[in-house]
């Protein structure tokens, strides 16, 4: 059981990983969502 | 323009991948620490392998995703192929980044040391940089662009280093261990069941999460090239 800390620190890293990428294309996913509702508006108004 | 029927039916599609892909980490989860025995001589860090293995099969898998989708965008041209391309390249890049990072964590504690500069560690390092560089390429290129081409023909060349890394535990005496799941004998003949199905657990999790990431990234591409053909229909009406 010594080489605990490794198998932590090899599963912190994975998930911390995987969470951290999803949670950018949450963010990217919101970000074209509001730039999109965004042009819809101005062509509405425009139209 | 993009369907909504279509949109209704990609989401629960989405949906149901979302609850797979959760489930088979959780199956993958109970098994690395509860299910699975301690191997003898690493111990309990040997199972670091059921995060390090999958990692790479998925990077790997992903960059044959961008090698063939960049075939078919050279061959057929259509923006299509070169979304997929974009999008499994950068969940290979990132994949690959974990496969670099869990490597030495498990290295250290057996070898002695993070790293060495042996032929499976040096060209898994050489594969990372290639679609790094592939990725910077992207972020200054438009559709249908020449830089779409180079991007594509960058992903095509990146792809030939991965036969180089399967082969290369084998044409050299290195610090890596060799192939245990397929070898001469038959799959996963060199490995104890348990470990073996472990492993199987593992790396479909991760193989539902490639496909659930994948269709995330080719839904925002999609959704980028809308906007900016709305914006060209707007500047062209002004």
């Amino acid at each position: 059981m010594d080489n605990l800390g490794f198998l932590f620190a090899a599963n912190v890293v994975v998930w911390g990983g995987i969470i951290y990428y999803v949670y950018t294309l949450k963010q990217r996913n919101r970000a074209l969502e509001k730039d999109l509702e965004l042009l819809k508006e101005t062509l509405s108004k425009e139209g | 323009m993009m369907n909504p029927d279509a949109v209704e039916e990609n989401q629960e599609e989405g949906n149901i991948l979302v609850w797979l892909t959760g489930l088979a980490f959780l199956a993958a989860m109970v098994a690395i620490f509860i299910y699975v025995p301690t191997e003898r001589t690493e111990g309990v860090v040997q199972r670091v392998m059921y995060f390090h293995v999958p990692s790479a099969w998925l990077s790997f898998f992903a960059f044959f995703v961008v090698f063939i989708s960049s075939i078919l965008f050279l061959w057929k041209k259509e923006r299509e192929w070169d979304i997929y391309a974009h999008a499994s390249a950068e969940i290979g890049v990132i994949f690959c980044s974990l496969v670099l990072i869990t490597g030495p964590i498990w290295a250290r504690p057996i070898w002695g040391a993070w790293w060495v500069w042996d032929a499976r560690l040096t060209s898994t390092l050489i594969l990372w940089i290639i679609y790094v560089a592939y990725l910077m390429l992207r972020t200054q290129s438009d559709a249908g662009s020449m830089r779409a081409r180079y991007a594509a023909v960058l992903g095509i060349v990146g792809f030939l280093n991965i036969p180089f890394i399967h082969f290369s535990v084998l044409w050299w005496r290195t610090f890596h261990p060799q192939p245990k799941v397929i070898t001469n004998e038959g799959i996963g003949k060199g490995m104890d069941p348990a470990m073996l199905a472990t492993l199987g657990i593992s790396v479909c999790a991760f193989t539902l999460l490639y496909f659930l990431l994948m269709g995330v990234r080719v839904r925002q591409e999609k959704l980028k090239d809308e906007i900016d053909r709305l914006k060209r229909e707007k500047i062209y009406s002004a």
